[in-house]
């Protein structure tokens, strides 16, 4: 399984139950619910790289360390989306290339229109 | 005489030229060359305003010093050097505040998308688009119709789920097809580049229009391709949902021209025309050679016989 497919999962176990895990908790639920036979220090640099990356907060807990994605994934969608609208040409490059030629003000105001609603 | 002529023709390039030249519609029919064209013209401005810079102080010192043609020989000499000392730096500062700019530009938006991509990989719902075939397909959660590109060494092309259940498939191929073409032709570089011109130049000298057309021209550029892919019409009918699917506020105008430039391409697409590309890159050629050839060489010629090298 790629990194990048290990980093996916990890954090959509973290997501799931959004309160602090420890690695153990981690690795039995990725055996458990997504029959993912992983070693456990595997599990652990996984977490170790997303809490280097800040996705991840790392929670001192007695001996054992635990961990916790920092935004919820509603939230971190929402903060992605928001920063594929904004930066406009002239104040930097812009990330990113709409298909459609919508206005990124007026997406930016659905955007916090629909955040708004939950 | 150079240095003026140098000057009015940096003026024109920068300050009359781009108004009318992305409010007209004949671009649209070779939007390629019509970028060329652009970079030519930013460029011979460029160009201008080093040859103002290296000319004047040159003529100045030339013009003054040809009214005493006694002194000329003995005095005129530390005056000239000085002069074309001062002209060279303030070349360099010109061409280092460029380059400068174009750096930073470039590694901001190498961090923000290298954070972008993490995140987007982070968030992806790979289950949702199993069914595409594209590698660096992400699919975000989210009712919000949208499709854009993160380009980069790792680039990603993103589509949120209200886009996927918006469009039909054949749609969402042209998208992807469109998207795809930013990525091949490395169109962030072109608009970087503008960018960074557009950031260093002093604000009474600069114009958004340059960046505003060449980014309208660049998605005609990748709408052609992805028109090529999958028929024009899957493209059109992509547009139309994602526009109207958000609820637009009435003021921005600018945007609905440009769209409204699009979607008539796509509705009556013509074959590119071959006439037209030709005469736009022989135009944006003729840009950058004709000055130099006209104004610079005959000037170098009479201002290397003067300067004390």
């Amino acid at each position: 399984m790629a990194l990048g497919d290990l980093e996916r999962e990890i954090m959509t176990v973290l997501w799931e139950r959004y309160l602090p895990m420890t690695v153990r908790e981690v690795h039995q639920e990725l055996a458990r619910e997504r029959h993912r036979d992983l070693a456990y220090t595997t599990v652990m640099t996984v977490l170790d790289r997303l809490a280097k990356k800040s996705v991840v907060r790392q929670i001192k807990d007695g001996r054992a360390y635990k961990y916790a994605p920092v935004q919820s994934r509603a939230e971190m969608t929402a903060a992605v989306m928001m920063d594929a609208l904004s930066g406009t040409p002239d104040q930097d490059a812009a990330l990113a290339h709409f298909v459609g030629a919508l206005p990124p003000e007026a997406l930016r105001a659905a955007l916090e229109a629909i955040q708004q609603e939950r | 005489m150079t240095a003026l002529l140098l000057g009015a023709l940096g003026l024109t390039l920068s300050l009359i030229v781009p108004g009318p030249l992305a409010r007209a519609h004949w671009p649209d029919r070779a939007p390629a060359a019509a970028v060329l064209l652009w970079q030519a013209i930013t460029l011979a401005a460029v160009l201008s305003a080093l040859g103002v810079v290296l000319a004047a102080p040159e003529e100045l010192t030339r013009a003054f010093g040809s009214g005493k043609p006694v002194a000329a020989e003995g005095s005129g000499k530390p005056v000239a050097a000085a002069a074309l000392i001062g002209a060279l730096a303030v070349a360099a500062v010109i061409v280092l505040r460029l380059l400068v700019s174009l750096w930073g530009v470039s590694r901001r938006s190498r961090a923000r998308r290298e954070r972008h991509r993490l995140l987007v990989d982070l968030l992806d719902r790979a289950e949702q688009r199993q069914e595409l075939d594209a590698g660096n397909v992400r699919v975000l959660q989210g009712n919000l119709p949208l499709a854009y590109c993160v380009p980069g060494r790792e680039a990603r092309v993103v589509l949120s789920d209200g886009a996927l259940r918006l469009l039909d498939r054949e749609q969402v191929d042209a998208v992807l097809a469109h998207e795809q073409t930013h990525l091949r032709h490395r169109h962030e570089v072109v608009m970087e580049s503008f960018t960074a011109f557009y950031r260093a130049v002093p604000a009474a000298l600069r114009s958004r229009a340059p960046l505003d057309a060449v980014h309208l021209l660049l998605e005609m550029v990748a709408d052609d391709a992805a028109g090529k892919r999958t028929g024009p019409a899957p493209l059109r009918g992509a547009l139309e949902r994602l526009t109207d699917a958000v609820p637009l506020a009435e003021e921005v105008v600018p945007e609905q021209d440009s769209r409204r430039r699009r979607m008539a391409r796509l509705a009556s697409p013509q074959s590119p025309s071959r006439a037209l590309t030709g005469a736009v890159v022989a135009a944006a050629v003729a840009l950058l050679v004709l000055p130099t050839v006209i104004l610079v060489v005959p000037w170098l010629d009479q201002a290397l016989a003067v300067w004390p090298l």
